[in-house]
């Protein structure tokens, strides 16, 4: 599937790495298709492609105390496997770490099974007090990427929603 | 292969303890942490304290990043939570990692309930079917050797040491997180310079 606007992604990737952003990895989602392309192609950064999404946080713990500052790019139906190690790694140990994660499940959704989840994900991220922001403009990219500080400044993982209009996919 | 009908997890430790070095190490949660600290302190010791699976995953991210080797000590339990990340270690084959697996056959942090190995299920197997070569597994008594014999060479190695299952009684490490990822993290920068 070729991806409808190729320069969202690159302007994303360029704004996280502006902030800071080096070590990624991530899970695959239909609408990060683009992007995870954009950084399989980016030799400055690292990049890992995992299996799961709490393998991710471990990578992205590993690597913050190797001194680099990580993103893990993940589709939102990945936070329900996460919470655990969000609470007794993320948060417990206060590790800096950018999440970018596309919602699956808001208008524009074409499967119903996304919307369950697509639905509670803001209240699992608040219930665990996971600091979440939420944007929807393509114009918005360099607004992410300044977020990327903040997860330092918050001293733990920061949640970043960007839904289908993101990627002018509705 | 058949484990030590004596050696258990502690009296393990103790033998490789001497073989870790300047190694920066990840130690699975619970009980392995409690009694690698009880045997041997240290700023380079990483200790969970929860997140239980991912002490291979946090080693493998922090070996990238290092010219230094970093070790995983984990536990077949909490290895089979997590065993995708031996596929993803494999394609990436951090050459300064290694993976030493405290195979006792028990949830040993809960009250020995057997794993998935004590009726088969073997783990350097699926290491190697996964992709990292070096895999193997040892008796406890010879863990300390199967070791020392990777270290320095390039990896990532993958050591099943079985033993059998039962700990000591111990307390809960008496760090906060905090100190336990600072001192960590500071030792790992000043091994960089």
């Amino acid at each position: 599937m070729s991806d409808p606007a190729p320069d969202v992604n690159s302007a994303l990737l360029s704004a996280l790495k502006d902030n800071g952003a080096d070590y990624f990895v991530s899970v695959p989602c239909k609408l990060l298709t683009g992007f995870i392309k954009t950084m399989e192609q980016d030799r400055e950064i690292g990049y890992v492609p995992v299996n799961r999404e709490e393998e991710g946080l471990g990578l992205c713990a590993g690597a913050w105390m190797g001194g680099r500052t990580p993103v893990m790019v993940m589709q939102n139906t990945g936070v329900g496997t996460l919470i655990t190690s969000l609470c007794s790694l993320g948060n417990y140990y206060r590790l800096p770490v950018t999440m970018i994660i596309s919602h699956r499940g808001s208008p524009g959704e074409p499967i119903g099974a996304q919307v369950p989840m697509g639905t509670a994900v803001e209240t699992l991220l608040a219930t665990i007090n996971i600091p979440t922001f939420r944007f929807g403009d393509p114009a918005d990219a360099g607004k992410v990427g300044q977020l990327v500080p903040f997860a330092s400044v918050a001293e733990g993982p920061i949640a970043i929603i960007l839904d289908f209009d993101f990627w002018g996919q509705r | 292969m058949s484990g030590n009908d004596t050696m258990r997890r502690y009296e393990l430790l103790q033998t490789i303890v001497p073989a870790l070095g300047d190694a920066f190490v990840i130690c699975n949660l619970g009980f392995p942490s409690q009694e690698l600290y009880a045997i041997k302190d240290s700023e380079r010791h990483f200790y969970m304290l929860g997140s239980m699976g991912l002490s291979s995953s946090i080693g493998f991210g922090l070996a990238q990043q290092t010219a230094k080797t970093v070790i995983s000590i984990d536990g077949d339990g909490s290895v089979l939570m997590n065993l995708g990340t031996l596929s993803t270690i494999a394609r990436e084959a951090p050459t300064n990692f290694v993976l030493f697996i405290v195979d006792n056959g028990s949830y040993g942090s809960t009250g020995d309930q057997p794993t998935q190995t004590a009726r088969g299920t073997s783990l350097a197997a699926i290491a190697k079917a996964c992709g990292i070569e070096s895999s193997v597994e040892v008796a406890g008594a010879d863990a300390a050797d199967a070791l020392t014999a990777v270290l320095g060479t390039p990896g990532p190695h993958v050591i099943v040491a079985k033993v059998a299952p039962g700990s000591p009684k111990l307390t809960p490490i008496p760090l906060s997180s905090l100190v336990i990822r600072d001192r960590f993290r500071d030792a790992v920068r000043a091994a960089a310079g």
